[in-house]
């Protein structure tokens, strides 16, 4: 409580306070945990009794009247993303999952509206929400097919107070995304009793015939996940040298060509399956068992390493290969 | 054997004459305390008696007491049980204690310990609080009133 706040007194009967001085104003007030607080419904029934003893030593005690006060419906609500961080994605990807847990921190039972929104600022792209998903399963996890697809108003989660449910946002990546760029989608999970300022009151609409109360959240609540795209690409350079069969490096008939390829992968993601083919060129023949890479050798079958040389054309497997990285191959070839 | 039959008697008949000499007035009521922003900014706080409250609201619990009788009341003790959905806030009379197992053991909240766990044992906190009560060191004299007020906020 704030100091230099002050007092006034209404709707109060003044003919049953006596001396009303409210003599507790040095009280602060603790923080007690409210987890999510007293049932909608629930009634405080105050009573204090006050006992003595009469003049012949009787012990006397008289109840004082009782006062019943009933606990309204708080209509509170939060969304939180449930991403560890940025969800990787690719260009022009489909149904990639963000994962939002939506609690209900209110005191009574209510339905919750889902609504997705993927034009907020502050990103690169915009994702396009697909679908919406319940985890009805209660696994945590995006599980196709078994979790139940959401449709507002027709199965808006009922959450009992302090339950929550993991809500899965599936949207489609454009396919014009550059590497790095992020797009941001927001869940808004909504009272559908009604949503508005903090004490905003609806009158009878509350779980046990009481009000319902707007409270701190505003009855509504908000969560961003973010997409980012990884993306690698693939550029190679091709060298030849020569050695001529007197020790030169002119290219006459019997020259061997050593060709050197260097694929070299840039961006943050990772190229997966990428692979090398170059076939041996016209008028040179291709020398058994010359395939390196990164300076091992390769044997020419098509078998448990990664190089092969059939149908005059020598390939390597480089499998995945993250951004950054350069893989360097070599073969040779002796000039007809 | 006549004598303790005389004294069964006369403990039964006891809560009768209580109910005869039964001179003293105990009101309790209840009000919420709201924080209301002043057009000038300056936060004003006002007092309704409430029909309803919600989770965090604070009440103020007022007791007055009147002897309406002619004689005094001695030992004049004053119990108010915490309403469950209640926690605790504190009190500005000095005199009062509290106890947090439901009225078996009494004292100020900063004597009290709570078990937390096998053999520990954490100072008690007011949301601990099941009763709190006043014992007046004086008696009540016939026509004398007081006002005793604790805190709560709604659970």
């Amino acid at each position: 409580m704030e100091q230099g706040t002050h007092w006034s007194i209404v709707n109060v009967r003044l003919s049953r306070v006596v001396p009303l001085i409210i003599a507790s104003a040095t009280i602060g007030f603790s923080s007690p945990a409210l987890a999510v607080g007293t049932a909608a419904g629930t009634t405080i029934s105050n009573t204090a009794t006050a006992s003595y003893t009469d003049p012949g030593g009787n012990p006397v005690s008289v109840p004082s009247n009782n006062v019943d006060i009933v606990v309204d419906e708080l209509l509170d609500v939060t969304v939180a993303t449930a991403d560890a961080g940025d969800i990787v994605v690719t260009p022009g990807s489909t149904n990639q999952v963000l994962s939002f847990n939506v609690t209900n921190t209110g005191n009574g039972s209510e339905a919750f509206r889902l609504t997705p929104t993927s034009t907020v600022g502050g990103d690169q792209f915009d994702p396009t929400t697909t679908s919406i998903v319940l985890d009805t399963n209660g696994n945590g996890v995006y599980d196709a097919g078994v979790d139940t697809v959401y449709t507002p108003g027709a199965n808006d989660p009922v959450l009992a107070p302090d339950a929550s449910i993991r809500v899965f946002v599936l949207s489609s990546i454009p396919a014009a995304t550059n590497d790095n760029d992020r797009g941001i989608v927001e869940l808004t999970a909504a009272a559908t009793t009604g949503t508005g300022a903090p004490g905003t009151t609806f009158s009878g609409q509350g779980q046990g015939g009481g009000n319902a109360v707007v409270g701190a959240t505003g009855a509504d609540g908000t969560d961003r996940g973010r997409y980012i795209v990884q993306n690698a690409t693939i550029a190679f350079t091709k060298t030849a040298s020569v050695v001529d069969p007197f020790g030169g490096t002119t290219s006459v008939p019997g020259s061997i060509i050593t060709y050197t390829l260097i694929a070299s992968i840039s961006g943050s993601g990772t190229l997966t399956n990428a692979a090398i083919g170059d076939p041996i060129p016209v008028g040179t023949t291709y020398q058994i068992g010359s395939i390196t890479l990164e300076g091992s050798a390769l044997t020419d079958a098509t078998d448990g390493d990664t190089g092969s040389f059939a149908s005059n054309t020598i390939s390597v497997g480089l499998g995945s290969v993250t951004g950054g990285q350069t893989r360097t191959v070599t073969f040779r070839a002796r000039i007809n | 054997m006549m004598i303790r039959l005389f004294l069964a008697v006369a403990l039964l008949l006891a809560p009768g004459a209580a109910f005869a000499t039964d001179s003293v007035a105990l009101s309790s009521m209840v009000f919420v305390e709201k924080t209301i922003a002043n057009a000038d900014g300056k936060a004003k706080i006002t007092l309704h008696e409430p029909k309803v409250v919600t989770p965090g609201d604070r009440l103020i619990f007022i007791l007055n007491y009147q002897n309406r009788g002619l004689a005094a009341a001695n030992n004049f003790v004053v119990t108010n049980p915490l309403p469950s959905a209640v926690a605790y806030q504190g009190t500005a009379d000095a005199s009062a204690e509290v106890s947090i197992d439901g009225g078996k053991i009494w004292g100020i909240l900063a004597a009290l310990k709570v078990a937390d766990g096998p053999s520990r044992w954490r100072s008690a906190r007011p949301e601990d609080v099941t009763h709190v009560r006043w014992t007046m060191k004086q008696s009540i004299p016939a026509g004398a009133q007081g006002k005793l007020s604790f805190r709560g906020i709604v659970r």
